[in-house]
């Protein structure tokens, strides 16, 4: 794990403190003129606690200088500063938050801390009761993960809904909404586990420490539990890297679930994980429609011209059926869930077997991406909050339905090609 | 008179047995040196073909990044393109030493003008390997972008990407191995500025679109400026 991003001066402090029992990592952007309250927040989720503790405040935004952090630890006795550099112009938010993540884990190991806290999220939506629902738990009831849940309108996180949530469901058999976070609690036990197995078996940049947390507690039987965070305010979707996000997010995805295969094939069916805090109620829609035909547009055009390329990943009764969607009008559309699950697990198989380049893989599954959302949009236009979620376990049921053929697969890539 | 005709055709005949006879030693050095070349080109051929099976060669060719590979090799693996190229390089050169053994100027000059083109050849098909491969992913990393752009001219400009670079190693290709001269670089100048054309007007009709597109996004983002982006991904 990477200490190195971590200014010298910062670096000499933590090696002066020893010890600490709160990590907590701020990671999200900031806004120009924005003041960091990490530390102020911090403190009085400090107070709330039931022990008195000591903790380290790592910023992502660089908003504490190392003077400003020397300052800061007389000013808030028992919390000590460090702030990372800002991201290279290269690296991406996901890259971003992955390295940033890693040093705020190297920084909780070095302390040795009880419990880590991070926070990705952009910072109009960081308060202090988000810090506190992530870390109490782990402090106070001895959960070892705490996992975020959010209140979502129907067209948000829909890559956690689509692929992310019921994957990790169905392969490591417990029903998170947001495996990927990004912003959790953790132990300190789960926080050494997560270093040794990152320096272990790092393999370049393209393993997030993101895509391991939710697998590693799951197969570690460590406790788990998710917490009720509220709204959370995004970026803007920017259509025009769609296809890099979906490369990066899925890339880590497949990439852990091919580290953990001898584990996840002896799970079978999925639990429920105990659920803390009141969950909020969506807002109601703002009325702004989704460009349905513009995503049906692309998938039609990936049908038409992607097919060799679908070919090498894709067994022929897959191709057949995506054909046959294709063509059908707008109102009709529809992407049966089956085809959905097994396009992922394909994918997952593909990128295992290196069939074509990784990155052609990922990239090429933007189409179908864009075509589930079309399909999804379409059928969930008038739905409520109550029909969204049936339609979402409906989908992870499909998930863990279709588990056995992606088991086959990859157990046998070449005899069983259906 | 009919004596002096015999005799000459006698003498001719002497003459031509006399010269097959000098041949015959040289037939039979080629011939032993082709089976044998066989022989041994059949061996290593069998131990090469136990080795590369032995060591997953088909999966770890396409590991490298060179799926494309198994695309040229008549039953799709390279194991056996490899093992076939190398057979017929032994029993080649097994001919090459079966030939220099005939007495004479002419093969022993074939032989080394043969031996010193050989570098050129296998520059050659280097290039044409190397060509074919970087075609092959560039053309299919152009038509997964353009795709994801919404393009479309998406298999327009990959297929026309593709032939750029394989005319290229075409061309680099023949002019390594001294064919055609002038007329190949006529030729190649004339394809090469032929595909740039039509791959320009393809980017432009492509580019019209995708800019035509990112100003109606644009206008529709202020116009509703207040609304929230609807869709979110993470």
């Amino acid at each position: 794990m990477e200490l190195d991003a971590i200014p010298q001066p910062e670096l000499e402090q933590i090696e002066r403190i020893g010890g600490a029992d709160l990590v907590v990592g701020i990671l999200g952007d900031k806004r120009p003129g924005e003041n960091c309250t990490a530390v102020a927040m911090t403190s009085e989720v400090l107070a709330e606690l039931s022990k008195p503790l000591r903790a380290m405040v790592v910023c992502n935004n660089g908003t504490h200088a190392p003077a400003a952090a020397v300052a800061g630890d007389s000013q808030v006795p028992g919390i000590f500063t460090c702030s990372l550099p800002p991201p290279s112009p290269g690296e991406s938010q996901q890259q971003s938050i992955s390295n940033a993540y890693r040093t705020v884990f190297a920084v909780g190991g070095k302390l040795g801390v009880r419990a880590c806290g991070v926070i990705a999220s952009q910072s109009p939506t960081l308060t202090r009761r988000w810090i506190y629902r992530l870390v109490q738990p782990v402090l106070d009831l001895g959960f070892d993960l705490v996992a975020p849940c959010y209140t979502r309108q129907k067209m948000e996180g829909l890559l956690n809904r689509s692929v992310l949530a019921p994957l990790s469901r169905a392969l490591y058999g417990q029903q998170l909404q947001n495996p990927m976070g990004p912003d959790f609690g953790l132990s300190g036990k789960l926080l050494q586990r997560i270093v040794a197995q990152e320096s272990t078996r790092r393999r370049g940049a393209e393993r997030s420490p993101l895509a391991s947390i939710a697998s590693t507690a799951a197969c570690g039987g460590f406790q788990v539990c998710e917490s009720n965070l509220g709204v959370r305010s995004q970026h803007p979707t920017d259509w025009e890297n769609l296809s890099s996000l979906l490369a990066e997010v899925l890339g880590a995805t497949f990439l852990e679930m091919e580290g953990r295969a001898a584990q996840w094939q002896s799970i079978r069916g999925s639990q429920t994980v105990p659920r803390l805090g009141q969950s909020e109620a969506p807002q109601p829609d703002t009325g702004s429609t989704v460009d349905i035909h513009g995503m049906l547009e692309s998938f039609q055009l990936g049908a038409r011209n992607l097919q060799d390329v679908w070919g090498l990943i894709l067994p022929p009764t897959t191709l057949l059926e995506l054909r046959r969607v294709s063509r059908l009008p707008q109102d009709q559309f529809r992407l049966p869930d089956q085809v959905w699950v097994r396009i992922v697990y394909d994918f997952a198989l593909g990128h295992r077997l290196q069939t074509i380049s990784r990155d052609h893989l990922l990239r090429s599954i933007t189409p179908l991406y864009l075509g589930w959302i079309a399909s999804y949009a379409l059928e969930m236009q008038t739905a409520g909050p109550a029909e969204v979620d049936s339609r979402i376990e409906r989908l992870s049921k499909a998930y863990e339905d279709n588990k056995s053929y992606l088991v086959s697969r990859w157990r046998w890539p070449d005899r069983f090609n259906p | 008179m009919w004596d002096q005709v015999g005799q000459a055709l006698r003498l001719s005949m002497t003459k031509m047995l006399s010269q097959v006879a000098s041949l015959l030693p040289g037939i039979l050095a080629l011939m032993t040196a082709l089976i044998l070349a066989a022989l041994i080109a059949w061996a290593i051929a069998a131990i090469l073909r136990r080795s590369l099976t032995g060591v997953d060669f088909d999966r770890r060719v396409a590991q490298w990044g060179f799926p494309a590979m198994a695309e040229w090799s008549p039953s799709s693996s390279p194991t056996i393109l490899v093992t076939r190229a190398v057979s017929a390089i032994i029993i080649f050169l097994g001919f090459l030493v079966g030939i220099s053994a005939f007495d004479g100027a002419l093969p022993s000059q074939f032989v080394i003008r043969l031996f010193a083109y050989l570098p050129d050849l296998l520059t050659a098909i280097l290039v044409l390997v190397a060509g074919s491969i970087i075609a092959r992913f560039l053309a299919r990393s152009i038509l997964i972008g353009a795709v994801n752009m919404n393009l479309q001219y998406a298999r327009l400009l990959s297929v026309g990407v593709k032939w750029l670079v394989t005319v290229l190693a075409v061309t680099i290709a023949i002019e390594r191995l001294g064919i055609g001269g002038g007329i190949i670089r006529l030729a190649f100048g004339i394809l090469f500025g032929g595909i740039v054309l039509a791959l320009a007007l393809a980017v432009g009709l492509g580019s019209k679109e995708l800019v035509s597109r990112s100003l109606e996004r644009e206008t529709s983002r202020s116009s509703s400026s207040n609304l929230k982006e609807p869709v979110g991904h993470l």
